[in-house]
């Protein structure tokens, strides 16, 4: 069962990840989980079933932190990839045959031709003819001005052709040194994800330990025939879940979506759980109903944390986790429904008994 | 951003393709001009129309040019502005690998410390002995961690002097552009210059000799025939 618990925290953790996270929201879930968990290990030693809730408590804290901060890196390693795809593509270079040689040696040939003509006609007097030579030295001067500019833009040509070419060059070795980078990149999340999981599995085999350690002694008889719905794992007893809740007036505890308002009630029928939910975020990202309304109902189950499915007003569906507070009067919740346009799915908060 | 501005660039091939064919429909008729009009008397209005007809298709091979020499800029500067924008990312991100080596050794520490806490532990209780074993699972991932995380972070720094030559080459490949568009704008009006003063001169034969010009009466002969002269010259 408790397998299935940190496991669930863990899946709970990553489905409910919002689409974005940033260092300091990871760093503080770290913080977060740091705090929530203390000198466990060196309790562990002395503590009785008491520092389960803790335990429990870290677990869910060090899941939101793992899951956040791989999320963090594929993210970062996703932008990485895609902004490095300049590096892959060759550099837009002009093509060189839309102005070949040939179109130089046509003004050429244009200009000694023209120029022939002119010292033909120089000594002539004819007034026709110098009129006409006139009119061939204008021809010529424009063709030598085309000459000119012809050649301009062969020079620039060359130039751009060895800026081209020496800009590739460089291309071509940023590409080689940043492209096994990127794929290594893209690996830091699924390292990120294994310790993560591998925390799951090291707080289930802290409580495990601590249990088994406080465990009573078999009874030499054992007739089990049922198991009891009611039974709430060690130490924990149901009105640290049953009852009014409300979200604090001012110094409320949230992580994510901040609550103005939340009524909680949670009944408790032969171990059969029934509650209502009712909140007020303040608006943030791409939520624009600040409103979240929920039933949820279950079994309660043998451990400190309570999951039940949930079903928003609007027919989402999700889960509640119900976690006991460091108090008797408090307690922590963390629901995760369907994302759904416009709705906060995510919330993540603790509450007073009214 | 920069992939959308990249995906807005007109499809460079089909400009190359144009400016290609407009070339070559120019290039066919500007070498056979002065052949043609040395045929043609001067006054012939055929001869007007072919200088205006290799000027209309001088001009149309100049715009399809202008045209792709424009696109190729702007997909030019677009990448210059990616690898700008690379840069500055990669900068970044030597800050951050820089920070996420702190964290991972902050880490290593905190798991240390959790470590002792349990071996202290494992006097009192067994049990813990599997816990134990998983922290140092733990302990090896993030100690692998930490080396790649360093690894990375020197990668890197490496980097960052690359790309800040590649943001420098890149820069100076738009330069070279700019002046290669300028160039080519003045060679642009210069083509214009050229037709200009060729036309004229064919309006300077026909006025001087007024041989085949159409309209009433005969037309005068010249002392000297200037237009085959100069055609002849040409040959």
């Amino acid at each position: 069962m408790r397998c299935w618990l940190f496991a669930g925290i863990w899946i709970c953790s990553a489905a409910g990840l919002m689409g974005q996270t940033s260092r300091e929201a990871y760093r503080q879930d770290y913080d977060a989980w740091r705090e929530v968990h203390g000198n466990l290990e060196r309790d562990a030693g002395s503590g009785g079933a008491t520092l389960i809730p803790q335990v429990d408590r870290a677990a869910a804290r060090v899941a939101a932190f793992g899951t956040n901060r791989a999320a963090y890196a594929k993210a970062a390693a996703q932008t990485a990839a895609q902004q490095r795809q300049i590096l892959q593509a060759g550099t837009t270079r002009l093509s060189p045959d839309l102005a070949p040689p040939a179109l130089a040696a046509l003004v050429t040939g244009e200009l000694q031709t023209v120029t022939k003509t002119i010292t033909r006609f120089a000594e002539d007097r004819d007034r026709g003819i110098q009129q006409l030579r006139q009119s061939l030295e204008r021809e010529r001067d424009a063709l030598a001005a085309l000459n000119d500019a012809i050649q301009a833009r062969q020079k620039a040509v060359t130039t751009t052709t060895a800026a081209g070419t020496a800009l590739e060059q460089v291309r071509i070795r940023a590409a080689e040194m940043i492209g096994s980078e990127t794929s290594a990149l893209s690996q830091n999340s699924v390292q990120l994800e294994k310790e993560t999981a591998a925390w799951a599995a090291y707080y289930e085999g802290l409580a495990k330990a601590i249990q088994l350690a406080n465990a009573p002694p078999p009874p030499r008889v054992e007739v089990t025939t049922v198991a009891p719905r009611n039974d709430n794992g060690p130490g924990i007893p149901r009105a640290r879940y049953v009852g009014a809740w409300t979200y604090p007036v001012s110094n409320g505890v949230f992580h994510g979506a901040q609550p103005e308002f939340v009524d909680l009630v949670v009944h408790d029928t032969n171990g059969h759980a029934d509650g209502a939910l009712f909140a007020r975020f303040k608006l943030s990202g791409t939520a624009t109903d600040p409103l979240v309304r929920f039933d949820f109902q279950g079994d309660f189950a043998a451990a400190p944390l309570q999951r039940f499915p949930l079903m928003t007003s609007e027919g989402t569906a999700g889960t509640i986790e119900l976690i006991p507070g460091p108090a008797f009067n408090l307690l922590e919740v963390n629901f995760v429904a369907d994302p759904r346009q416009g709705k906060i799915n995510v919330g993540n908060f603790i509450l007073v008994k009214k | 951003m920069c992939s959308a501005s990249l995906a807005q660039t007109p499809d460079l091939t089909a400009l190359e393709q144009t400016a290609q064919k407009r070339h070559v429909e120019w290039e066919s008729q500007a070498k056979s001009l002065e052949e043609r009009l040395a045929r043609i008397l001067p006054c012939d209005t055929r001869s007007s129309a072919a200088i205006a007809e290799v000027r209309a298709l001088s001009d149309a091979r100049l715009a399809a040019l202008s045209d792709y020499m424009r696109a190729a800029s702007s997909k030019a500067f677009a990448e210059t502005a990616a690898a700008r924008n690379l840069l500055s990312a990669e900068e970044r991100r030597a800050v951050e690998a820089s920070r996420e080596r702190a964290d991972a050794g902050q880490e290593q520490t905190a798991v240390d410390i959790q470590s002792d806490g349990l071996v202290q532990s494992i006097n009192q209780r067994s049990s813990l002995q599997e816990p134990q074993k998983l922290l140092e699972q733990i302990a090896a991932l993030i100690r692998q961690r930490t080396a790649e995380s360093e690894r990375q972070a020197d990668v890197v720094e490496k980097t960052i002097p690359i790309l800040r030559d590649l943001v420098a080459k890149f820069e100076a490949r738009d330069a070279a552009l700019q002046n290669e568009s300028a160039a080519f704008e003045a060679e642009r009006t210069r083509w214009s210059g050229y037709y200009s003063a060729r036309q004229s001169r064919a309006q300077t034969e026909c006025s001087i000799t007024q041989i085949g010009a159409p309209g009433p009466g005969p037309a005068r002969q010249p002392a000297k025939s200037p237009a085959k002269a100069s055609g002849k010259a040409k040959q």
